[in-house]
């Protein structure tokens, strides 16, 4: 069931996720186009989140926001301090200043990183995770990730493990998403782009995500004619015949990634099953710490030993 | 041809039949494109027909024994990879 | 069906071990038949040497890749006789490189050709089944009667007068049974032939094969009334076969007794199609989960490819395939469906009708042709059990297929 409405405020509005900011130019959206998905949205009964360029947002744009209860998830750098400050979201484009920035308690921060500048920066890690209370790791290359990389990435988390199990034993329980979500989860928690959630870029149409509103073939609908979402059960874990038998829930399950690299929106790569499952255990290890420092800690979770890192093996014995 | 039910082997058993005849078949059509100027290869096929007949002819008197098949001097066995099933095939 | 009374269609070579790796070799042939799925036919895409070579370079190079017992290299067009040199090239090469490489696959392997018959008897083509005459199959396609293949299977010409290929295709069939008695032929069923089904699979038996593979088309070409009239032709089929007993030495594909039943999804959720499990080359070597995924066979998508013999096989472009099942793409009326058993669905046409650029929507266009099927069937399966007194069998079929409502959805 759809939930939210993403609005990029403009052509270059930050990237949150996996994909690149598209444009270069600073396109608005239209204040009549923004009103109208609002008011669209209101009657959907979907939250709203707007997505910022770093540069200013035109006045009458921030006075439609101001109409609709909103998450604001906005770049790192910026211009407008005030409302940086305001917003929900903060998103570093690279780890720059990351470790002299003024971080707010009860605030998300994402950065979007390669692989190989993750690794370079895991003291950086270590060295905000007191400051802040959720950090969200996007990882931008995914496609093509070899299993060396893979194995470094490995390395990585696991040495992030007593960091954020001192973090918690200090009573500041800190979420880094590829390493803590995992260990609170029951089921499933993933992007649902299609699903959950539905796009309106600048230019008036829907897209599933900001990922795919670089190319117009991928529009689903306009505020005109609605929502039109073909395939629609493809979007749903039901029709995933590879994540609806994986218990790697924090996994975004990205089906821009996917359309990106196997053609379906439905089918994960191998890079993003064994990357996720690569977390998936670095959280058991997590967890396992915990409780020997604090026996009984989350006693009702259980992440199981599974003799794979890529869930289609699974799924092809099976058949 | 006359072609009588004799007996029976198991899947296995059909199985190492059936691997050697395919390879049987497969050096013979290969000795077809092969010729002595190839050296290496055309020498190392020659003793693989060899040998592999032999083994072929091996695994019908090792069965012949084990099972007992009736048999006649003009004819010879076959088997039916799909049933496992033997017969005793004569001249009418 | 295990009774000896009756003749039943043989599964194929090592069905379900082996590996099928398709030569597209050429693009041309010499017919423009009007059924046919590939809207592309050329004259100028032909396989070169050099592109064949390295394909073959490239399978038998990576064994770990193609695990599988057996392998069937199969070679189709348009029309792949008209490259039997090529072929008969590549053939030697992969014997012996799969010798030299002391590749599993030497021991079971076969050449596989479904062809239109017409260059059967040209000296080339003998020559190759000679040398290759214990590891080949092949498989001539004549539709039945003379006037339901010359319907569909015309010469390809500029002038515009349609003329049959019956003639030139029959001739061969002595000579192609003399070599290889137990063959069967394919046959498609458009829209157009239905009046015909009854007497060209009659005249199929009379012409001496035996086995009649018979389909419907996936595409969406019924129209109404179709369902009705197809069920006619069968159920007179039906009549002949069982009143003349030709069902003691000839099996047709239309008469199965494990259609029309309910689905078993907890027993039973695989793929009907075999897409992503075969492999298909073209004259560029681009890779193909099926030769239907080929740009020439498509009418309103793109090809997908798999790889090529430059960057070899792209195993994330497999995926989907691979993990396909039935209830993921089959929409709940189907899932539903009380006579759903044997209903199929070919992975290229669900693709080119597809909303959406995926291999997950099924299309339905054959539902009440298999609906119509079930009924014929229920009535031969009937009949048959009867007159062969074969109680047991009869109380079995009608318990496993329930009565139902088999209108069309």
């Amino acid at each position: 069931m759809l939930k939210y409405l993403i609005i990029p405020l403009s052509c270059n509005a930050v990237s949150f996720c996996h994909y690149d900011s598209h444009a270069n130019t600073n396109d608005f959206i239209s204040v009549d186009t923004l009103k109208k998905a609002i008011f669209w949205a209101m009657k959907e009964n979907l939250s709203v989140q707007f997505v910022y360029p770093a540069c200013d947002v035109p006045a009458d744009i921030l006075a439609a926001i101001d109409t609709v209860d909103h998450i604001d998830i906005v770049p790192s750098d910026m211009s407008d301090a005030e409302l940086r400050a305001q917003a929900d979201i903060v998103v570093f484009d690279d780890w720059n200043d990351i470790d002299r920035y003024e971080f707010s308690d009860g605030k998300a921060y994402v950065v979007r990183t390669s692989l190989a500048a993750f690794i370079d920066n895991v003291q950086t890690v270590k060295s905000v995770l007191p400051k802040l209370d959720r950090l969200n790791v996007v990882l931008t290359d995914i496609p093509g990730m070899s299993d060396v990389q893979i194995d470094s990435y490995k390395e990585s988390l696991d040495s992030l493990i007593p960091a954020v199990a001192a973090e918690y034993l200090a009573g500041h329980p800190v979420q880094l998403n590829i390493l803590s979500d995992r260990m609170v989860l029951d089921g499933m928690n993933n992007c649902n782009a299609g699903d959950e959630s539905i796009t309106l870029a600048p230019d008036g149409n829907f897209y599933i995500c900001p990922a795919f509103s670089d190319m117009q073939e991928n529009t689903v609908g306009n505020l005109q004619t609605g929502l039109d979402v073909r395939n629609p059960q493809l979007y749903k874990l039901t029709h995933a015949p590879i994540c609806r038998i994986c218990d790697a829930y924090q996994c975004k399950r990205c089906v821009w990634l996917n359309k990106q690299l196997t053609r379906e929106v439905n089918i994960p790569s191998r890079e993003q099953c064994v990357l996720a499952h690569v977390e998936r255990n670095a959280s058991k290890k997590l967890l396992e710490e915990l409780r020997k420092m604090a026996p009984g800690y989350l006693e009702d979770k259980k992440i199981e030993e599974v003799g794979y890192l890529d869930p289609f093996e699974k799924l092809i014995q099976t058949q | 041809m006359m072609k009588k039910e004799v007996g029976s082997v198991t899947p296995e058993e059909r199985d190492e039949i059936q691997s050697l005849f395919e390879r049987r078949n497969g050096l013979n059509e290969l000795a077809k494109i092969l010729t002595a100027d190839n050296g290496e290869l055309y020498e190392r096929l020659v003793k693989d027909m060899g040998e592999t007949s032999s083994k072929f002819q091996n695994w019908w008197n090792c069965m012949g024994e084990k099972y007992q098949w009736e048999s006649a001097d003009n004819g010879n066995w076959e088997i039916d990879f799909d049933s496992c099933v033997i017969y005793l095939v004569t001249p009418e | 069906m295990s009774e000896p009374l009756l003749k039943k269609i043989k599964d194929g070579w090592q069905s379900g071990v082996a590996k099928n790796i398709t030569f597209i070799v050429t693009k041309d042939c010499q017919l423009a038949c009007k059924y046919c799925y590939l809207v592309g036919k050329n004259g100028h895409e032909r396989m070169s040497w050099e592109t064949a070579k390295r394909a073959v370079d490239y399978i038998l190079s990576n064994e770990n890749e193609f695990p599988e017992e057996s392998v069937i290299w199969d070679f189709i067009g348009g029309e792949p006789l008209l490259e039997i040199d090529l072929i008969d090239r590549i053939c030697d090469y992969i014997k012996a490189e799969m010798y030299r490489l002391n590749h599993h696959w030497f021991n079971s392997y076969r050449f596989s050709f479904t062809t239109n018959g017409i260059n059967y008897h040209n000296q080339n083509v003998q020559h190759f089944v000679n040398k290759n005459k214990n590891h080949l199959s092949f498989a001539i396609t004549i539709d039945g009667t003379k006037k339901k293949h010359d319907l569909n299977r015309i010469w390809a010409s500029k002038d515009g007068i349609e003329r049959g290929s019956y003639d030139d295709v029959v001739k061969n069939i002595p000579l192609w049974l003399s070599q290889f008695p137990n063959s069967g032929t394919k046959v498609t069923i458009s829209s157009e032939d239905i009046p015909y089904i009854k007497e060209s699979v009659l005249h199929l038996y009379s012409l001496g094969i035996r086995e009649v593979n018979i389909n419907v088309v996936f595409e969406n070409v019924w129209k109404q009334g179709d369902d009705d009239l197809f069920e006619e032709q069968l159920l007179s089929l039906a009549d002949a076969i069982i009143d003349n007993e030709l069902y003691k030495d000839n099996a047709c594909s239309f008469f199965n007794d494990q259609i029309g039943k309910p689905l078993n999804l907890e027993g039973d959720n695989r793929n009907w199609c075999g897409a992503g499990r075969m492999l298909a080359i073209d004259a560029s070597g681009n890779f193909y989960p099926c030769n239907r995924f080929t740009q020439f066979s498509l009418r309103s998508k793109s090809a997908i490819t798999v790889g090529s013999i430059d960057t070899g096989i792209n195993h994330n472009l497999l995926r989907p395939f691979l993990a396909l099942d039935r209830t993921t793409q089959s929409p709940q009326k189907c899932i539903d469906c009380e006579v759903a058993s044997g209903c199929a669905w070919c992975q290229g046409e669900n693709y080119d009708a597809a909303d959406t650029d995926t291999i997950y929507q099924r299309s339905t266009a054959i539902c009440k042709m298999h609906k119509a099927r079930v009924r014929a069937n229920n009535y031969y399966w009937n009949k048959l059990f009867r007159k062969l007194e074969l109680e047991e069998r009869l109380k079995e079929y009608r318990e496993s297929h329930p009565q139902t409502d088999t209108k069309p959805c």
